[in-house]
């Protein structure tokens, strides 16, 4: 579960965010939308630990991320939008040190890369040095390292970035199948026919400001005074 | 050369806007680095004044011997620039990112590589150049030269003698990928060390300061340059001896004489640098190509059975997040060459200095030269320290690069992650600087084999350097982290590694400054038979102590601090 409360952060005398607050429930798929520069990814990196808030709260399964962040982050699973990789490391010690600072007995890991492996489909090239793998290779091996703990919420910042489609396809039915099984899943994307699919909840922020966040079904009604469009829905919250 | 005119221009253009930047960091940054580097440098002139006045006034080495030992320490530090330019050169030329950009532009070869390797000398000399100009000054003050020898004996001798051993540094390189293209990195390398091994090895074993020192005293008939017999041939021909010579006949007073050894070293510079660009238009480009396959043969994938030492996948005693920290950074070092390169190298000299120093026989019978000696060798001894640390040390969590947001949004303890990379960087140091401490105080033990009092004093100093350098280059390595950079050797040459640098050197001369009077009653003690309470030295070491446990304990502060600063 992840739970903002008037979360703000300021960088010098510019307001990224703006007193946002929202919940994600455990099995819910937040979709995260907004326009370039609207606060998207600083919200997300105050929700990984990589930023602190300037003000407001945020809790991770009951977990202040300020007050117990060791608690709040064993729990999470973050995988960025540039993801980028130790480059003097295979995909598999990447995966590998990944388990280990979840303190994941070795055994358990053994078996869960080489389940993550299949599932993926990065067996041809694990074994590769980061530093040569390109920007979807990257991708996938961060999804796969963000799973290996079975995490309770994960945070993911647009997922389907350098991606082809069969890989995009498997990363889709990741986080869908995670959500279903009780995950709460915060994502963020500029794709809407994505967060369509596979989104709960839909949350637009603009300017910092958070300007919707409702069901998909409350999303349907209002996207009928407009053309049917979410993406006419969209530009005209984000105009 | 109109495009390498046009690209010059802009990156001047981009370097004042990022040094003039007014943002209030980089204002109080700046302002800094001018303190510190304004101080360094009237402790740099007064050093090299009060050095040359002592060695040439106080033993009464004369001339001669003075510019001997001027020769040996250019050539150390010619062979210290070469081979800092071959391995930071590999970086800036061959692996660097711009590289890539401009080959695939309408730039040709050799303007890409006269603009890399002007970036490699400028980016890594200028600290240089302000302490060698310093140190100039320092000098000529005491033969009390004109105002217009100190710039003149910067363009036409110090800076052509740092760019001939930075052009000789890149040929080298050039024939290091030739040779790699046909059978490998690694024997290239290794044939590489042998041959750098040999040739100090040789230079050392003619040029011993003590066997010099008896020789002259022996001959002591001899005037004029007939003195100058008692060097071996074949250093007639190595350019730290010319620009020795240089200041030798200046400092006599045959200026004319003098510039013709300055003319020899243009004359050379000038030849290598042609050479080195006629080499670079006919090879430079095929030797991007050859790094390229040396960095492919490097990352062949190997079998997922295969199991190597220290491997992810083996079984460990220790904590899980220990260990996955302790095999990165170890994976990190030793896949990276120009890491564990370099620290051969840095390990070799320290190494070929340990040696030669532990079998110097420094029974120099005089209180104050004795004294002297110590300090020097003592002096070094901490100034290699600092070095590792600045080297290695200071960019350790620089390179965690923009990956570090694994190990920022996990559940890995912030101060744990600090305290490991503090203890790995301890570890290493400490070895080398009790080591160094060792061999330092060795040639003393004669003095008083049954109360190695100097040895204890020796290795309880290193050990607090030891510390407050790892510490201070750690925790400041964190405030001036720079994530986007990936070569260790440009963030350990950057403007706050400098600072740093100069801040640990400003430690070390307070050690230094704290020891000096205890260690004055020592060798009175020794010398002109005193008794000597060894309480005297408990206070300043209580002191340097102190200071150590203080300078440590900010640094940790402050290095943790830097891990919680928002990461973009």
């Amino acid at each position: 579960m992840i739970e903002l409360r008037n979360v703000t952060k300021q960088f010098d005398k510019f307001t990224a965010v703006d007193n946002v607050s929202l919940d994600v429930k455990p099995g819910e798929l937040f979709g995260f939308l907004g326009p370039n520069g609207a606060g998207k990814t600083t919200t997300i990196k105050m929700i990984a630990g990589l930023f602190s808030p300037t003000h407001g709260t945020i809790r991770i399964n009951g977990f202040d991320t300020m007050l117990q962040p060791i608690e709040a982050k064993s729990t999470l699973a973050y995988v960025p939008d540039q993801p980028f990789l130790y480059d003097k490391l295979t995909g598999r010690e990447f995966l590998y040190f990944a388990g280990g600072l979840y303190k994941i007995e070795k055994e358990i890991l053994h078996t869960r890369i080489k389940e993550l492996i299949e599932h993926f489909e990065i067996g041809q090239w694990i074994d590769k040095r980061a530093e040569d793998y390109s920007q979807g290779m990257r991708q996938r091996i961060s999804i796969a390292a963000a799973l290996l703990h079975h995490p309770r919420t994960i945070v993911i910042d647009e997922p389907m970035i350098g991606l082809d489609p069969r890989s995009a396809k498997i990363v889709r039915e990741t986080i869908k199948r995670q959500s279903q099984q009780g995950v709460s899943v915060f994502m963020s994307t500029h794709s809407l026919p994505v967060a369509e699919e596979l989104c709960d909840r839909i949350g637009i922020i603009h300017n910092g400001q958070l300007v919707f966040a409702d069901t998909q079904e409350k999303l349907q009604v209002y996207k009928q005074q407009f053309d049917g469009k979410l993406e006419s829905v969209f530009l005209e919250l984000t105009k | 050369m109109d495009i390498l005119l046009h690209i010059f221009r802009y990156k001047f253009k981009s370097f004042l806007k990022s040094t003039f930047d007014l943002k209030a960091v980089t204002v109080v940054r700046g302002l800094g680095s001018i303190v510190v580097f304004t101080s360094f440098s009237i402790g740099a002139y007064v050093l090299a004044n009060a050095s040359t006045r002592f060695v040439i006034e106080q033993p009464r080495a004369g001339l001669f011997l003075f510019h001997q030992f001027l020769s040996m320490m250019l050539f150390i530090f010619f062979i210290a620039v070469n081979l800092g330019n071959i391995i930071v050169s590999y970086a800036t030329l061959y692996r660097s990112a711009e590289v890539g950009y401009l080959l695939t532009k309408p730039v040709d070869y050799t303007s890409i590589f006269i603009l890399k390797f002007l970036d490699n000398f400028l980016y890594s000399s200028t600290t240089l150049f302000l302490i060698a100009f310093m140190v100039i000054c320092g000098y000529g003050s005491y033969f009390h030269f004109p105002w217009y020898y100190y710039p003149a004996v910067m363009a036409f001798v110090l800076i052509p003698f740092m760019f001939l051993s930075a052009s000789i540094a890149v040929l080298i390189l050039m024939a290091i990928m030739k040779l790699a293209g046909k059978i490998g990195f690694r024997k290239v390398m290794g044939i590489l060390f042998l041959l750098y091994f040999t040739f100090i090895f040789v230079f050392f074993q003619y040029t011993n300061p003590v066997i010099l020192v008896e020789k002259v005293n022996s001959a002591s008939g001899i005037v004029g340059d007939a003195i100058w017999k008692f060097e071996p041939g074949f250093l007639k021909y190595l350019p730290n001896h010319w620009v020795a010579l240089f200041f030798y006949y200046v400092a006599k007073g045959a200026t004319w004489t003098g510039i013709g050894y300055a003319g020899l070293l243009l004359c050379v510079t000038s030849a290598s640098s042609i050479l080195c660009l006629i080499v670079a238009k006919k090879f430079y480009y095929r030797s991007w190509l050859v790094s390229l396959q040396v960095q492919a043969a490097s990352s062949v994938p190997y079998s997922s059975d295969t199991r190597r030492w220290f491997d992810f996948r083996s079984n460990s005693m220790l904590p899980p997040q220990v260990e996955a920290l302790l095999k990165k950074e170890f994976f990190q070092f030793f896949r990276e060459p120009s890491q564990w390169i370099h620290f051969l190298v840095m390990v070799f000299l320290a190494l070929i200095y340990v040696f030669a120093v532990s079998k110097l026989n420094l029974r120099l019978r005089v209180t104050d030269i004795q004294l002297l000696t110590y300090l020097v060798l003592f002096a070094f001894g901490a100034f290699l320290t600092g070095s590792l640390a600045l080297r290695f040390v200071f960019p350790m969590i620089s390179l965690e690069g923009k990956a570090f947001w694994l190990l920022l949004s996990s559940p890995f303890d912030e101060r744990r992650l600090y305290f490991i990379k503090f203890l790995i960087g301890f570890f290493v140091v400490l070895t080398l600087a009790l080591l160094v401490a060792v061999a330092t105080n060795i040639p003393f033990l004669q003095f008083s084999a049954r109360r190695p009092l100097l040895m204890y004093a020796g290795l309880f100093n290193a050990f607090w350097i030891s510390l407050t350098v790892v510490a201070m280059n750690l925790g400041l390595g964190g405030f001036f982290a720079n994530y986007a950079e990936k070569n260790p050797i440009r963030i350990a040459s950057s403007q706050g590694a400098t600072l740093t640098f100069l801040a640990t050197l400003l430690y070390l001369i307070m050690v230094v400054v704290i020891l000096m009077l205890p260690l004055t009653f020592y060798f009175q003690s020794l010398f002109l038979f005193r008794e000597f309470d060894p309480r005297v030295i408990v206070v300043p070491g209580t002191i340097v102590a102190m200071l150590s446990t203080a300078l440590t304990g900010f640094s940790f502060v402050f290095g943790l601090n830097s891990l919680r600063r928002d990461f973009s």
